[in-house]
């Protein structure tokens, strides 16, 4: 390690140490109802001198959220009460599935045998294999959305919520597709062999060569990367800051500022890898990561199989709560609309931060990329997030009040059968957590360079602020992050989509010319 | 006013304008070993794909780059120049670099962009020019890419 690199960590344990360390010592004082405010200040109405740091960072933070919720969360047709963004997620991929002539049913077996390494050809430009860069996405993908995720559609839109997240996640395929051969088809691969790629670049080259002038080209690409850096700040970040210490108050209990305390160890063992620079850390938790959700995938089928009476029940009950949902959940549109937004915050189809991971790829076949970033909504939501829905439902934990919300309420289903499991679980989240935040950090980076350049400071501010958000998202209320992680994530969907459609059709030739040559068995095969 | 100079360094970004930057710079000079053709890497972001899950580090990273290098100075007929790969901001360490080896210029081509592109894709030719040790020639690129 270099002693730049020590410098760095020092340098940086100390700041969250003494950050930490005031912050929790303030947050215990005013937990205790001690004097941190002048008493003649308060008047009646205001809020109590109780009132914790914590909950006062949230409400000013939710203050925020709901002003840009407004905005960003528009409904057009007040009669059909869906968000706008809602609405060109779901017509947007329900066009690339057709438009693509359902690429996602013809050319799944193709894509798995891309996957498993039959095409690779190690020449290839690109930093890593198909296989690589499929679990590089899903390391960002798969996780807490597809843990807590699903329980919170559960619990905002019923049952039925399930339904339209699996329809999502088949048709999110394709849009998947589009958004990752157009990230090949425009990546940069530098002369050290590095690659550059993403939406950014394939909206502003891409829409330039579409006729576009070039401010509209590249103010698609800044309203993007505007909001992936977003994004890494909420549903890259505080989700998981928050839900991975919702674990660790699970396993060692509620105590006085053990929110700030852990907020700060997250932000310090992101920090080790993001700014010490130590690879090893991430490089381990990446190859765990696999590990993690076969164990978690196996112990839900372990459940389903002891449940295997109520999984019919559970799935007539999916079935029948998606057709003919309860007002409570806010009917039909309302479960609809949970089931949208919590698929495409779990497996971020249409949303364009995969396309970054994908085009790393080690291949000349923008196609071939493509097809492979196929796979990634259909493991992360139609397989992993229907398992989890399954286990909530035939648990009875989604009725149950003291299970709780969230990452909680999967705990408790989970428990109700396999009660060491919490134990698993709660350290699966905190992996989960981790190697998403660090995927996303990647994300939100490439976003920040395309917009503040690549030099030194630009990056090392970026990487501090990211730092910052995993202490506010370990604090900060689950309703709150929630909102915030949506607003930000889902909005890249805005310049993602609208900027898909408009290149789509040079996608569908590159697809038409790569299929005839597959179909005449024109490509080698390297296994 | 002729330039005599006894050191050049031109920093390649392995666009088309490197290409004119070491022409003009093959015409300044008496032999190519007075020539210094520098690439300068971004650091590798530790987060990335290609680092965690690839075999991308800054020794394969600084190989390849030292082969590409040589090919170009191959096919310029700029045998014997002096090759060199380093990591950091651009602008400083190209600076810094010309400083070292005591160089009497530094010869870089700019972007020539106007307008937005301009105000949004900055220049490292700026940067080098605020920092250098030495006299700096900037090529005007006439491609505009």
């Amino acid at each position: 390690m270099s002693s730049n690199s020590l410098k760095s960590i020092l340098f940086f344990s100390c700041l969250i140490l003494v950050t930490g360390l005031n912050l929790t010592a303030l947050a215990q004082a005013q937990d205790s109802g001690e004097t941190v405010v002048n008493q003649s200040d308060i008047s009646e109405n205001e809020e109590p001198a109780t009132r914790s740091l914590s909950e006062s960072i949230d409400a000013q933070f939710g203050f925020i959220v709901e002003s840009m919720a407004t905005v960003l969360f528009w409904v057009p047709v007040q009669a059909v009460p869906i968000p706008l963004i809602v609405l060109i997620l779901f017509c947007g991929s329900l066009f690339f599935t057709i438009y693509h002539n359902w690429l996602n049913i013809r050319g799944f077996k193709h894509a798995v045998d891309i996957t498993r390494g039959r095409y690779d050809n190690p020449n290839d430009p690109g930093e890593i294999s198909h296989f690589q860069a499929l679990t590089s996405a899903l390391s960002a993908t798969v996780g807490l959305g597809n843990i807590a995720g699903v329980a919170v559609a559960i619990h905002a839109g019923g049952p039925g919520a399930v339904i339209w997240m699996m329809l999502i996640g088949l048709l999110g395929m394709t849009a998947k597709f589009n958004e990752c051969t157009l990230a090949m088809v425009y990546r940069k691969v530098r002369p050290d062999g590095t690659v550059d790629g993403g939406p950014m670049h394939y909206l502003e080259i891409g829409l330039q060569e579409r006729g576009f002038s070039f401010p509209v080209a590249k103010a698609f690409g800044l309203v993007f990367a505007l909001f992936c850096i977003g994004g890494s700040f909420g549903g890259g970040n505080m989700f998981q800051a928050n839900q991975a210490t919702s674990a660790v108050r699970g396993m060692l209990g509620e105590a006085a500022g053990i929110n700030w305390v852990f907020g700060c160890v997250l932000a310090f063992l992101v920090g080790l890898v993001i700014i010490g620079g130590i690879k090893r850390i991430g490089q381990v938790t990446e190859k765990i990561i696999p590990l993690m959700c076969g164990i978690y995938v196996l112990a839900g089928l372990v459940i389903l199989v002891i449940h295997i009476k109520q999984v019919p029940d559970a799935a007539v009950l999916i079935v029948r709560s998606c057709v003919s949902p309860e007002a409570a959940y806010g009917g039909f549109i309302g479960v609809l609309v949970q089931g949208i937004r919590r698929a495409v915050f779990s497996n971020e189809a249409g949303v364009g931060s995969a396309a970054i991971a994908h085009a790393a790829a080690k291949t000349d076949e923008p196609v071939r990329e493509g097809l492979v970033a196929m796979l990634g909504p259909f493991i992360d939501t139609v397989v992993i997030c229907t398992m989890t829905a399954l286990v909530v439902i035939v648990s009875g934990a989604y009725n149950t009040p003291e299970a709780g919300q969230g990452v909680e309420m999967t705990r408790w289903a989970f428990s109700e059968t396999l009660s060491w499991f919490p134990t698993v679980l709660n350290i699966s989240v905190f992996l989960f957590a981790y190697s998403t935040m660090i995927s996303w950090s990647y994300y939100g980076e490439k976003a920040w360079q395309y917009i503040f350049g690549t030099t030194r400071t630009a990056i090392i501010v970026y990487r501090f602020i990211f730092l910052g958000f995993i202490i506010l998202g370990a604090v900060a209320s689950l309703d709150n992050v929630i909102e915030f992680s949506d607003l930000m994530i889902l909005s890249m969907a805005f310049p993602n989509i609208i900027g898909g459609i408009i290149l789509a059709p040079r996608v569908k030739a590159l697809l038409k010319d790569y299929w005839r040559r597959y179909k005449d068995n024109e490509f080698t095969v390297y296994d | 006013m002729p330039l005599h100079v006894s050191t050049v360094v031109v920093p390649i970004d392995f666009s088309v304008a490197s290409n004119g930057a070491i022409e003009t710079a093959l015409e300044i000079v008496d032999s190519p070993s007075q020539i210094h053709l520098i690439h300068v890497m971004l650091p590798l972001e530790t987060m990335s794909p290609g680092v965690l899950l690839g075999d991308i580090t800054d020794v394969s990273r600084t190989e390849k780059v030292t082969t590409a290098l040589k090919d170009l100075a191959d096919d310029h007929d700029a045998d014997g120049a002096h090759i060199a790969v380093m990591i950091g901001t651009p602008g400083l360490e190209i600076a810094d670099y010309a400083k070292r080896h005591k160089a009497d210029l530094i010869l870089i081509p700019s972007h020539g962009y106007h307008g937005m592109k301009r105000l949004f894709l900055g220049s490292v030719a700026e940067r080098v020019l605020r920092h250098a040790p030495c006299r700096v020639l900037v090529l005007r690129r006439t491609d505009n890419q």
